[in-house]
């Protein structure tokens, strides 16, 4: 690597180590790397000693944090995100608007719960409930925090930074558009009882089994009704921050939801109020919706000045066509470190799920690219099938952990 | 159809402002452009040799949350790559940007921001051209919907935004070049070249650039994007010269 | 409540779940963990230096899990965790210039900045700052401050800054606040803090008059059910959620070259408790002395961390 990063055109009299013309120079160093001269004869590669699409070496480990209901830790590289998972309980109670919207398509809901295992049918009727009672409801929180001293810029203890206010946006807005988490497993449900006499001596056995299993046998009773959701805080620490955080925080994400696992709950009639079984055996895990996997790319320029000089922008066509016959001047890096993201404002952001666990064709959640105009369809294309790839790599990653 | 209105120079103490509604998503926004201006708060923030682009969005009735934070950062990597902050007087010196979302839908929590982003990207532009801030290149952004069997919808309202399989913003600058891209839903690559196209056209609509700059309109009957942002701007010279014109 | 920079919840608030088996006491939430280890025994302590490469310094501490946690774990019964054990991350960023607002100083300006992650403690945690986490940063700055040569670098600032990923308890789940409760688990925390501290700066090669370690003792009531005549014992290294009730505690910054102590906190009652025999020392003599010795176990674990710090160092120049 240090041969690799000594530049071709400083002589060798004036010639730096390789650490502090990264700092001085650190647009030529990385050109230097990307675009060899021929002379040496070296593969182009960048900096950190990476191919231009390769990611840095990812492990998860999950379930580690004693007071969390999931928890997860996701290394990328030097970039290390911890989240945890703690569910809360909102009662309806609780809620303003609550005792209006029910009344309304309370039948509706009923005919839902009946479904047992949502299947692929029923998903899209069951949709705007889902989304009406998880969006609205705000039943996930998603907070960021860089303030643990992850890198030398943020300063600890002092109000989360546009960047970390803008992370934890990003991982509301996909959690939201993907529709991850489904409101069915958080919602709690209370089964009122029959008020025949009989009932009322064995209710308090009977209502606790009712919560899920109760509906057939007491077809005549009341609707079943919802008493409480669960709300999830997931908090993600970044620990270290050395690049590409959306990545390693969505990582962290997905990986914690996976671990949690909520405490079977019931609506406690006598004392008014929601009790949890502490039993591992009846708790449940999440049915989560997919698997979107995030892989974050930037552009690094040949041209350092390119983009302020009007007259030097050329059409679209023009820079297609120059970009064919000329030497390369771009690279997209796959999964920048801070050194890269430092040197470019190109970036791309690609969200990929595959159906049917893996074997289906891939579906592009979110394509998000901006700061720049050098990435187009044929490059987005290629960046699809990266992430596509990506996608498998991450797959099997969080399932070992 | 009914295409946006707009107009600039709307306040008298920023350096450039404009007014831009738009009836499809039922948007108004008023946007303030103040460039180049000192931020001395911002010392050690400032680059030495070219201009700090600083975006703010204010919503209407509520405080700025988490998600003006994410689109204010969008605007400002659009803005700054569109910004000619080495031009003299630029750097260090601050081009700041307020747009105040004045009327319309209020953006949810956790909402993409993807009704109102083109309005927003519109809006600045018209500011900045307003302000005489020099740019590389003027550009236009549009949003698309795709429903479930598969048809792309031009045209997206807020309440149509919240059925469609997916979302696509797009802006491409005068010269054709995909300036920026935010896509949600579920779609695969496919879908999202038809998309493109799409928005391609809708951008470069009735707009033929001659090599001289100047403009024929095709047959004029609606100027989107592109068009429309040269019409007010055209509008607005005619009116601020209206008494060279008038003593020729 | 509602913070603007941050995604906030549902506004109406939310409640942590109520495990019906905590409400009828004693049954359901298992057996209370026992300790195993002998009272002068200590618990392991994971360090590793320079995991966070983008700091002049950093360390990341973590506590063995009690044998019933460890079982636990291996074996879920019960959501009810039966204690837990300290997690901790420090890193060290600096020595770097002073802000131009700052007055002059002829020192290093030290600042430490203790946080708990929200989903740390048993109780979720504010984002915000609370009192506990100042006053942890004020007990860790002072325990530093007595270390660090500050003379060495004037006009700069050194930031010390904790996240605290999990914590220790302040009792067992299935306790009920009594009157003996405080936060005992925040003087097992602070010990951590220290010695995580103290590892990260030796990576950011700040020189120190030696590596200060943290130490915990306690004494506790235990086997003794509601009967005041037994006195309580001395234990090295108390995990509170193993104890019934903890009567004093004390926590010491302790450099061993030196034989000094930095910083010294002491709670609780400590005028009875029941020594060897022929032993003289007063109670809080006694909980000091052996609070000294938890600090010097932990001082061969970060002499050990901070020796392969330096090794790193030296290979890679």
């Amino acid at each position: 690597m240090a041969s690799a990063a000594a530049p071709p055109a400083a002589p060798n009299s004036l010639s730096l180590p390789p650490s502090q013309f990264a700092r001085l120079q650190p647009h030529a160093y990385l050109l230097a790397h990307l675009s060899p001269p021929p002379a040496i004869n070296q593969p182009s590669i960048r900096a950190n000693g990476r191919a231009a699409s390769q990611f840095r070496v990812t492990s998860a480990n999950a379930g580690s944090l004693t007071h969390t209901n999931g928890s997860a830790v996701v290394r990328l590289g030097d970039t290390t995100a911890v989240c945890g998972v703690r569910a809360e309980i909102l009662h309806t109670d609780d809620i303003a608007s609550w005792s209006v919207s029910q009344s309304t398509n309370a039948n509706k809901r009923r005919r839902l719960a009946d479904s047992e295992k949502p299947t692929d049918e029923s998903d899209d009727a069951e949709d705007e409930e889902d989304r009406a009672h998880v969006e609205d409801l705000n039943l996930l929180v998603p907070n960021i925090s860089l303030s643990t001293g992850c890198a030398p810029g943020f300063i600890p203890s002092a109000p989360p930074s546009a960047l970390a206010q803008s992370l934890s946006h990003q991982i509301l807005s996909l959690l939201h558009t993907t529709r991850m988490v489904r409101a069915e497993d958080l919602r709690i449900w209370y089964q009122p009882p029959n008020l025949g006499p009989e009932e009322l001596e064995r209710h308090n056995e009977e209502e606790q089994m009712d919560v899920d299993a109760g509906q057939g046998l007491e077809e005549e009773s009341k609707p079943a009704e919802i008493k409480a959701f669960w709300v999830l805080y997931i908090d993600i620490m970044l620990i270290s921050l050395a690049g590409n955080p959306f990545d390693a925080a969505w990582a962290a994400t997905l990986a914690a939801l996976r671990d949690t696992k909520l405490p079977q709950a019931w609506w406690d009639i006598d004392n008014e109020t929601i009790f949890c079984s502490d039993k591992v055996t009846e708790s449940r895990k999440l049915s989560l919706r997919g698997l979107p996997i995030a892989s974050s790319f930037c552009v690094f320029e040949a041209d350092a000045a390119a983009g302020w000089r009007a007259v030097v922008i050329p059409d679209a066509e023009e820079q297609k066509a120059l970009e064919k016959k000329g030497s390369q001047q771009k690279w997209i890096l796959a999964d920048p470190d801070g050194y890269e993201e430092g040197l470019s404002q190109e970036r791309v952001c690609i969200v990929v799920d595959k159906e049917e666990n893996g074997k289906g064709k891939t579906v592009v959640v979110k394509m998000e690219k901006h700061g720049g105009w050098t990435v187009d369809s044929d490059d987005l294309r290629q960046l699809v099938d990266v992430s596509a790839s990506r996608w498998e790599e991450m797959k099997r990653i969080l399932d070992q952990c | 159809m009914v295409g946006p209105t707009a107009s600039l120079s709307t306040l008298s103490r920023a350096d450039g402002s404009a007014c831009y509604k738009c009836p499809t998503t039922g948007y108004d926004l008023l946007g303030a452009v103040n460039a180049p201006i000192e931020l001395p708060a911002r010392r050690d923030a400032l680059k030495p040799e070219e201009a700090t682009v600083e975006v703010f969005v204010k919503p209407g009735n509520t405080t700025a949350g988490v998600g003006e934070r994410y689109v204010e950062g969008i605007l400002r990597s659009v803005l700054t790559k569109v910004v000619l902050g080495r031009e003299r007087g630029f750097p260090r010196r601050g081009v700041v940007i307020t747009l105040a979302i004045v009327g319309g839908e209020t953006v949810t929590r956790g909402d993409s921001y993807l009704t109102i982003l083109p309005a927003l990207l519109h809006t600045s532009l018209l500011a900045l051209l307003s302000a005489a801030v020099p740019l590389s290149m003027t550009f236009s952004a549009t949003l698309l919907g795709v429903n479930k069997s598969g048809e792309i919808i031009p045209d997206v309202s807020v309440t149509d935004a919240k059925s469609v399989s997916s979302l696509h913003v797009l802006a491409f600058t005068s010269k054709n070049h995909l300036l920026l891209n935010k896509s949600e839903g579920r779609f695969d690559f496919d879908t999202w070249e038809k998309v493109r196209e799409h928005a391609l056209s809708i951008c470069r609509k009735n707009t033929i650039f001659n090599l001289d700059g100047d403009v024929a309109m095709g047959d004029g009957e609606e100027s989107e994007s592109q068009g429309f942002i040269r019409e007010t701007v055209e509008d607005r010279l005619e009116k601020d010269y209206m008494w060279k014109i008038d003593s020729v | 409540m509602n913070d603007r920079r941050r995604v906030n919840g549902p506004p109406g608030g939310t409640r942590p779940p109520v495990y019906a088996s905590l409400l009828q006491s004693g049954t359901g939430a298992g057996d209370r963990a026992q300790r195993q280890r002998q009272p002068t025994e200590l618990r392991k302590i994971f360090l590793k230096t320079g995991l966070i490469p983008s700091a002049s310094g950093s360390s990341y501490l973590e506590f063995e899990p009690s044998a019933s946690l460890a079982a636990a774990r291996a074996n879920p019964k019960s959501l009810i965790p039966p204690s837990s054990a300290l997690k901790l991350a420090c890193t060290v960023h600096g020595p770097k210039p002073l802000p131009r607002s700052a007055a002059f100083s002829p020192n290093l300006v030290l600042t430490t900045h203790v946080k708990f992650a929200p989903f740390a403690a048993r109780k979720r945690k504010g984002h915000v700052r609370d009192s506990s986490e100042r006053d942890l940063g004020v007990h860790l700055e002072t325990a530093l401050r007595g270390a660090i040569i500050a003379e060495r670098w004037p006009k700069s600032g050194l930031d010390i800054t904790i996240t605290i990923l999990e914590a220790e308890d302040d009792r067992w789940w299935g306790d009920a606040p009594d009157s003996h409760d405080a936060s005992w688990g925040m003087m097992n925390v602070l010990a951590g803090c220290i010695s995580a501290a103290s590892a990260a700066i030796a990576d950011a090669h700040i020189d120190c008059l030696d590596l200060v370690s943290g130490g915990v003792a306690a004494l506790v009531s235990d086997d003794s059910t509601e009967s005041p005549s037994t006195a309580p014992k001395l234990m090295l290294d108390s995990d509170p959620a193993e104890h019934r009730s903890i009567v004093s505690a004390c926590v010491v910054a302790y450099m061993p070259a030196r034989d000094e102590i930095t910083e010294l906190w002491l709670k609780g009652d400590s005028s009875k408790a029941s020594l060897a025999e022929g032993d003289e020392r007063s109670g809080h003599e006694a909980l000091i002395d052996g609070a000294v010795n938890a600090a010097r176990g932990a001082h061969t674990v970060l002499a050990e961390a901070v020796r392969e710090s330096l090794q790193k160092a030296l290979g890679q120049s």
